[in-house]
């Protein structure tokens, strides 16, 4: 399609159960900043449109509009009741067009959350849309660039208006990309899509707006529902934040990574603590020993994408402190570093900053520890 | 039975092998490509199936033409054959792009039982891509797949899903996609089946070293795609601006201690032991 029509700003709302989640309210609140902002500098009137999807999720679709929007589709039916991915696709697809009864074509942005389920859902989304998605966003502002494009401005340099600007830390959070997506003059690419990192905004509850919630028809084709859930059973998880103490490894390990796990699961065993992983050391795919192979799993990553733990004591092992793992764990009581690099970022934010090797350091400090509880009466 | 395994080169992120360029972005030039990590359970993954029901496992990557070695790193794990799609007008490629390539490639080979790829790249982390080649071929996808089943006289599969707190047990017609969730462990109970998973094993290391030259290249001829689906012009998205994360503001001010000094590590020890507040 080209030079459609397009209108409005979609969010995908997940439940947690019958409840929201923290990541909707807190897109829903953003949603409608930006669309604010939009209106008054675009003087116009277009709207944030939340979809809901489930079975018997009155109180969940409610709830969107505690915090700003002007219309809640709730997509309800037993088949939505879990998720899954095909048929959400296509609910949520059918129900943001024009055939649904909107006055356009397609939305003009779409934002869903970068949780696993979110991630899926807007890739799927968007291939079904025709659109692009930039995925694990942490800020979004919307203005007319100046656009200089091969294909999408001829080679000239041309202003673009009401382009959605969605910024993503790369790399495990060292570089910020800032992605647009621009039609083509021959092809429209809508709506302007991203995911957002559950925890970049601000929830901010909204009384006394005009408001009403849609309940449309939800109509699925078996080929839709052709994936089928046929058992669920919740599982213990690691859970890092029952731990008072955390003993945590970075990219520092770098130079032999088995060793550096065993100083790290010692610690950590003296200290009572819970072992925890930097992003980096998940990405580096380390090949360690068998005898530390089970702690070089991805559920000990600590970080944006990971765990948010707040312990007594943070022992940061080879840390850099790159923004992702910040974000996980600068609300520890107190944080302790080790790293050979006097300059870095983890140093802001650090209460006890020892330049070393970790490899030298550690072992001397476990044993210091340990003569230090002795000494107690 | 046959099988495709997308893969893909990133920069190896490993410490001292990435470089930065003076502005502190990734210096891609300078850093070395290695096999996406998450790539080699997506492998493992197709090796199982393999070792359980014979049959051919194809690798598809996309990029330059020097990632016929990105394909030979994969082949080393597992891979009977190997394709590059690799074409200036297939380059500067965004997810939605690169889904109707790979979809493309995967329609010339033809027959295609199940197409397995990694959870997400390490360099775009996107986790777009697989599920976009499931929606441009049709077909079912199931993501974070920890566990495979395949019921061939039926055409269908049982997938083991590992997501939030919850284990999922799914069920769905071939051919699918699978993307494997970095938890997924292939599972060997037959001693017959270890012993075969070894013998192709070895294959598979003697193979990749000699098979560089004889992996061939689809270029855009080749895969028949509209030429406003793929490359820089099929992309919908635009990278405006690359720049350094901004230094946050000093929060806590570090005691600067030298790891040399035994009255330091001493020093360390003390409040360490004080802060947690127990014995």
């Amino acid at each position: 399609m080209s030079k459609g029509t397009y209108r409005d700003m979609w969010v995908y709302a997940e439940r947690k159960g019958e409840d929201l989640s923290p990541v909707a309210k807190e897109m829903v609140s953003e949603a409608r900043r930006l669309m604010d902002k939009y209106n008054l500098d675009y003087k116009a009137n277009e709207r944030v449109i939340v979809a809901v999807l489930g079975h018997k999720i009155d109180k969940a679709a409610k709830q969107a509009l505690e915090y700003g929007a002007d219309i809640v589709i709730q997509l309800d039916d037993p088949e939505l009741e879990y998720f899954r991915l095909e048929a959400y696709t296509h609910a949520l697809y059918g129900a943001s067009i024009r055939a649904a009864g909107w006055d356009y074509d397609k939305p003009r942005y779409f934002l869903f959350p970068a949780t696993h389920n979110g991630r899926d859902l807007s890739a799927t989304y968007c291939a079904e849309a025709e659109t692009g998605c930039a995925s694990d966003c942490n800020k979004l502002y919307i203005e007319d660039p100046p656009i200089k494009h091969r294909f999408k401005t001829g080679g000239n340099e041309l202003v673009l208006e009401r382009i959605l600007h969605m910024k993503r830390p790369d790399f495990s959070g060292f570089e910020w990309s800032t992605i647009l997506c621009i039609d083509n003059p021959d092809k429209d690419f809508h709506p302007q899509t991203c995911s957002v990192i559950p925890g970049s905004f601000k929830v901010t509850p909204i009384t006394g707006r005009k408001s009403e919630i849609k309940k449309p028809a939800v109509r699925l084709t078996s080929k839709q529902l052709r994936v089928k859930t046929t058992s669920r059973k919740p599982v213990q998880k690691l859970d890092l934040t029952r731990y008072d103490n955390i003993v945590a490894l970075g990219r520092g390990i770098n130079d032999d990574p088995t060793k550096g796990f065993q100083l790290g699961v010692e610690l950590a065993r003296q200290l009572d603590a819970g072992l925890g992983l930097s992003r980096g050391v998940i990405t580096a795919s380390y090949d360690v020993d068998a005898s530390v192979k089970q702690y070089l799993d991805e559920v000990r990553q600590i970080g944006e994408t990971g765990q948010t733990v707040k312990p007594k004591v943070y022992v940061a092992l080879g840390i850099s402190g790159a923004i992702q793992h910040k974000k996980g764990m600068d609300q520890s009581s107190f944080i302790v570093t080790v790293n050979k690099d006097p300059e870095t970022p983890i140093r802001e934010f650090s209460d006890v900053y020892i330049v070393g090797d970790i490899f030298e350091v550690v072992p001397k400090l476990a044993a210091a520890i340990e003569a230090t509880r002795g000494k107690k009466p | 039975m046959k099988f495709v395994v997308l893969v893909k080169g990133v920069p190896d992120f490993r410490h001292g092998h990435v470089k930065f360029k003076e502005d502190n972005t990734l210096d891609r030039g300078q850093t070395p490509t290695v096999l996406n990590p998450n790539d080699h359970l997506a492998l493992q993954a197709a090796l199982e199936s393999k070792v359980k029901h014979g049959g051919d496992v194809h690798l598809i990557s996309m990029g330059p033409p020097n990632y016929k070695r990105i394909i030979t790193e994969a082949m080393s794990i597992y891979g009977d054959a190997g394709v590059l799609c690799s074409d200036i007008k297939l380059g500067g490629a965004d997810t939605l792009a690169t889904a109707y390539t790979l979809a493309a490639a995967i329609n010339k080979i033809g027959g295609i039982d199940i197409v397995f790829a990694g959870f997400k790249s390490a360099d775009g982390e996107t986790g777009q891509t697989g599920p976009q080649v499931a929606w441009k071929l049709g077909w079912p996808v199931v993501t974070h797949v920890t566990r495979l089943t395949i019921d061939e006289a039926n055409r269908t599969f049982t997938a083991e899903r590992f997501v939030y707190d919850e284990v999922e047990e799914v069920t769905g017609p071939l051919p699918a996609v699978i993307i494997t969730d970095p938890g997924f462990r292939p599972v060997y109970t037959k001693a017959s089946h270890r012993l075969k998973h070894r013998d192709l094993s070895e294959d598979a290391k003697a193979r990749a070293e000699t098979s560089l030259d004889a992996i061939p290249v689809w270029g855009f001829n080749d895969l028949g795609c509209a030429e406003d689906t793929v490359g820089l012009r099929g992309s919908p998205t635009i990278v405006r601006v690359v720049e350094p994360i901004p230094k946050a503001p000093s929060e806590r001010t570090a005691l600067l201690l030298d790891g040399t000094k035994d009255n330091d590590i001493y020093e360390a020890a003390r409040v360490i032991v004080q802060k947690m507040g127990a014995s």
